[in-house]
C-alpha cells in the first residue's frame, strides 16, 4: 500500500477531511490510539496553516514500508506567500495566531522527522514523518 | 503591576482635549502614546492635555510628551499641558522640558 | 515521546487502590507518579491513555461510550501537552538569557568601573546599585595633574540593557574630549550632541558634571536636567539644594548649559544623587525631598563611604528590599 492520497485544502471543513484521512491511514499502518491522535493533530496544524495563510494547498499521505521500519509521511504544500524567516516561525514562543504550544514547533514535537522548504512568493512545502515503534 | 491609565479624548473644531487619569509609567506610556500621537498629526490643531488626575509620571512619560512635541513641530500643530500636579510639574522643571513644552502652571492639579 | 516509559501497570494499581479506598495516600502516590512522568517528558495524552487501559482491564463491562469519551478527552489533551513542552523549552531559554545578561553585566562593571580617587583634603564616598542586573545610572571620577577632581553623575532614562549600552557610549565619548574642553558647561554641550545623534529618540540622559578646584577651593558645575543635589554649609549647619537649570541630554542638538560655582569651606559637603533615591515609595506614597534629606542627615557624621552605604541600606529597607530604580549617591566632604 504505497500509494499517495491527498486532500485539497480550500475551506475550513477540508481540515476535518484531512484529519480523517490521515488518522485512517495511520490506523491501517498500525499506529496506536495515542499516536493516531498525535498524527491527526499534526495534520490539523499543517492544514490550518494552509487555510489561514496560504488560501489553498494540499495535504498528502504516504505509507513508508521498508525493511527496518514502517511509518507515515505527511506532505503539506501550498502556493501561498511563503515564509520569509523560517527560523523565526520555528522558534518557541513565536505565534501569529495567538495560541500556545502548537504551530510548526508543535508539529515537529508530535512527529519524528520534519523538513520545510519555503520561499517568499514561491509557497511552502513541509514533509514530516512519524515512525511506528 | 496593574496600574491603570485612563485616556479620554474630546474632539472639537480645531482642538482636542485629552484628559488623563492615573499613572504614566513604562506600562501605561504606550497607551498614552497611541492616543496622543495621531492627534498631533492634524495640521493647525491644538492638543491640550489635562493632567489634573495624573498622580505619578516617570521618565517614560516624559519620552511620550517629547515625542508628541516633536510631532507637533513636524505637523504644524500645538501641544499644551495643563493642571499638572506638583510632583509631575517638578519633573518637567528639573529636566528643563518646561522651557520647550508649553505648560500652563497657573492652575495646579490634584487635591 | 515514548509510550513505553509510562508504567501502565503502576497507574492501574494506584487507580484500583484509590477506587477501593478513596484515601489520601493514593492521591499522594499518584502525585509522585505524575512528577516522575513529567521528568520523563510523558505528556498528558499518555496519562489519559493509561487511564483508558486501566479502565478496560479493571471494568471490562463498562459501556463502550465511556471508553469513547476518553478517546475524546485524549485528543483534547494533546494541545495542553504541546503547550507544556513549549513552556519547558522557553524556561531553559530564559535561564540561558539570564546568564548571558550576567556576563554582560559584569563586562559593564569592568568597562565602566571608576575608582574612588584619593584626593588630598577630600573624603569621598560613592554607592551605585542597579534595580536589575544592568545599571542605567553612571558616575565617574576624573583626576588630573592639577589635582582638580571632575565628577560626573548620570541617569539614562529607560532601564536595562539599552540604558546600560547608552551609558557605555557616553563614558567613551567623555574620555575622548580634548583637555581644553573639560569645563562642565562644554562637557555637557558636547555630550548633548553625542547623545542626540546616537541614542534612540525615545531615550534621554540626565547628567550633572562638577569640577572641584582645590587651589581655589571652588566647585564649578552644570546640570542637564539632573535631579538636584545638596550642598552642606558647615559654618551655618544648613543643607541647601544645588539649584541649576539645563535641558536633559539628547532632546535638541544645540542645547547650552549654564555653569555655576560654590565656594567650598572646611567640613562643607557636596551630595549628589539620581532619582532612584528621590523616587522612593513609602507604602502608598512617595518620599518627599525633605525626608530624603533627613535620612541623609542621620549618617553624614560618618566617614563619607560609610555614610553612603548606610543611607543606601536605610532606603533599601524602606522599600522592602526591592528597588524600583537604580540608586546612586555620592558624598564629598572637605576635610580639615
Amino acid at each position: 500500500m504505497d500509494f499517495q492520497s491527498c486532500v485539497n485544502i480550500q475551506k475550513e471543513w477540508d481540515i476535518v477531511g484531512a484529519r480523517q484521512l490521515g488518522r485512517d491511514r495511520a490506523k491501517s499502518i498500525g499506529f496506536g490510539t495515542v499516536d493516531q491522535a498525535r498524527i491527526a493533530t499534526a495534520i490539523s496544524e499543517l492544514a490550518r496553516n494552509i487555510y489561514l495563510y496560504a488560501g489553498t494547498g494540499k495535504i498528502c499521505f504516504e505509507t513508508i514500508d521498508e525493511m527496518s521500519q514502517k511509518g507515515i509521511r505527511i506532505i503539506a504544500t501550498d502556493n501561498g506567500p511563503g515564509i520569509r524567516d523560517i527560523s523565526q516561525v520555528m522558534e518557541d514562543g513565536y505565534s501569529t495566531s495567538g495560541g500556545l504550544g502548537a504551530g510548526l514547533p508543535g508539529v515537529k514535537r508530535l512527529m519524528d522527522q520534519f523538513d520545510i522548504v519555503s520561499n517568499p512568493g514561491k509557497g511552502t512545502e513541509i514533509k514530516t514523518i512519524k515512525w511506528l515503534r | 503591576m496593574n496600574i491603570n491609565l485612563e485616556v479620554e479624548v474630546v474632539n472639537q473644531e480645531s482642538s482636542a482635549l485629552v484628559s488623563l487619569t492615573g499613572e504614566i509609567d513604562a506600562y501605561t506610556a504606550p497607551k498614552l502614546k497611541d492616543a496622543l500621537l495621531p492627534l498631533t498629526k492634524r495640521e493647525g490643531y491644538l492638543v491640550e492635555v489635562n493632567l489634573d488626575k495624573v498622580t505619578y509620571m516617570d521618565s517614560t512619560g516624559l519620552g511620550v510628551f517629547v515625542g508628541a512635541l516633536k510631532s507637533t513641530k513636524e505637523h504644524n500643530s500645538q501641544l499644551k499641558l495643563v493642571q499638572l500636579q506638583d510632583r509631575v510639574l517638578r519633573l518637567f522643571e528639573i529636566t528643563g522640558l518646561d522651557s520647550i513644552i508649553t505648560i500652563d502652571s497657573t492652575v495646579r492639579g490634584g487635591n | 515521546m515514548d509510550t513505553l516509559k509510562l508504567d501502565l501497570e503502576n497507574y492501574r494499581e494506584l487507580l484500583k487502590q484509590y477506587i477501593e479506598t478513596q484515601d489520601e495516600s493514593s492521591l499522594y502516590q499518584v502525585e509522585q507518579f505524575s512528577k516522575m512522568s513529567m521528568q520523563q517528558k510523558i505528556s498528558p495524552e499518555e496519562i489519559v491513555n493509561a487511564h483508558i487501559h486501566a479502565l478496560r482491564k479493571l471494568y471490562p463491562e463498562l459501556p463502550a461510550e465511556v471508553n469513547t469519551s476518553f478517546d475524546f478527552l485524549l485528543e483534547s489533551m494533546i494541545s495542553y501537552g504541546l503547550a507544556y513542552q513549549e513552556f519547558q523549552a522557553l524556561r531553559e531559554k530564559q535561564l540561558e538569557l539570564k546568564s548571558e545578561i550576567s556576563v554582560a553585566a559584569s563586562m559593564q562593571q569592568t568597562l565602566l568601573s571608576t575608582v574612588r580617587p584619593q584626593v588630598k583634603g577630600l573624603d569621598i564616598g560613592a554607592v551605585s546599585v542597579p534595580a536589575n542586573q544592568m545599571n542605567g545610572d553612571y558616575y565617574h571620577f576624573v583626576t588630573d595633574k592639577n589635582e582638580t577632581l571632575g565628577i560626573a553623575i548620570a541617569d539614562v532614562i529607560g532601564k536595562g540593557i539599552p540604558a546600560a549600552l547608552a551609558m557605555s557610549m557616553i563614558k567613551y565619548s567623555m574620555d575622548s574630549f580634548p583637555e581644553s574642553q573639560r569645563n562642565p558647561s562644554s562637557i555637557l554641550g558636547n555630550l548633548n550632541r553625542v547623545v542626540e545623534r546616537n541614542v534612540d529618540p525615545s531615550m534621554f540622559v540626565t547628567m550633572f558634571y562638577g569640577l572641584y578646584n582645590p587651589s581655589r577651593e571652588v566647585f564649578e558645575y552644570s546640570s542637564a536636567g539632573h535631579e538636584p543635589g545638596f550642598y552642606y554649609n558647615a559654618s551655618i549647619d544648613k543643607f541647601e539644594e544645588i539649584k541649576t537649570k539645563g535641558l536633559l541630554l539628547g532632546v535638541t542638538n544645540d542645547a547650552t548649559y549654564d555653569q555655576f560655582e560654590i565656594k567650598i569651606n572646611n567640613n562643607d559637603m557636596i551630595i549628589l544623587l539620581t532619582d532612584g533615591v528621590t523616587e522612593c515609595r513609602i507604602g502608598d506614597r512617595f518620599i518627599e525631598r525633605e525626608e530624603v534629606l533627613s535620612v541623609i542627615k542621620q549618617y553624614t557624621h560618618l566617614p563619607a563611604q560609610e555614610a553612603v552605604e548606610q543611607v543606601y541600606k536605610h532606603f533599601e529597607r524602606l522599600q522592602d528590599f526591592q528597588l524600583r530604580d537604580d540608586f546612586t549617591l555620592i558624598i564629598i566632604r572637605k576635610e580639615v
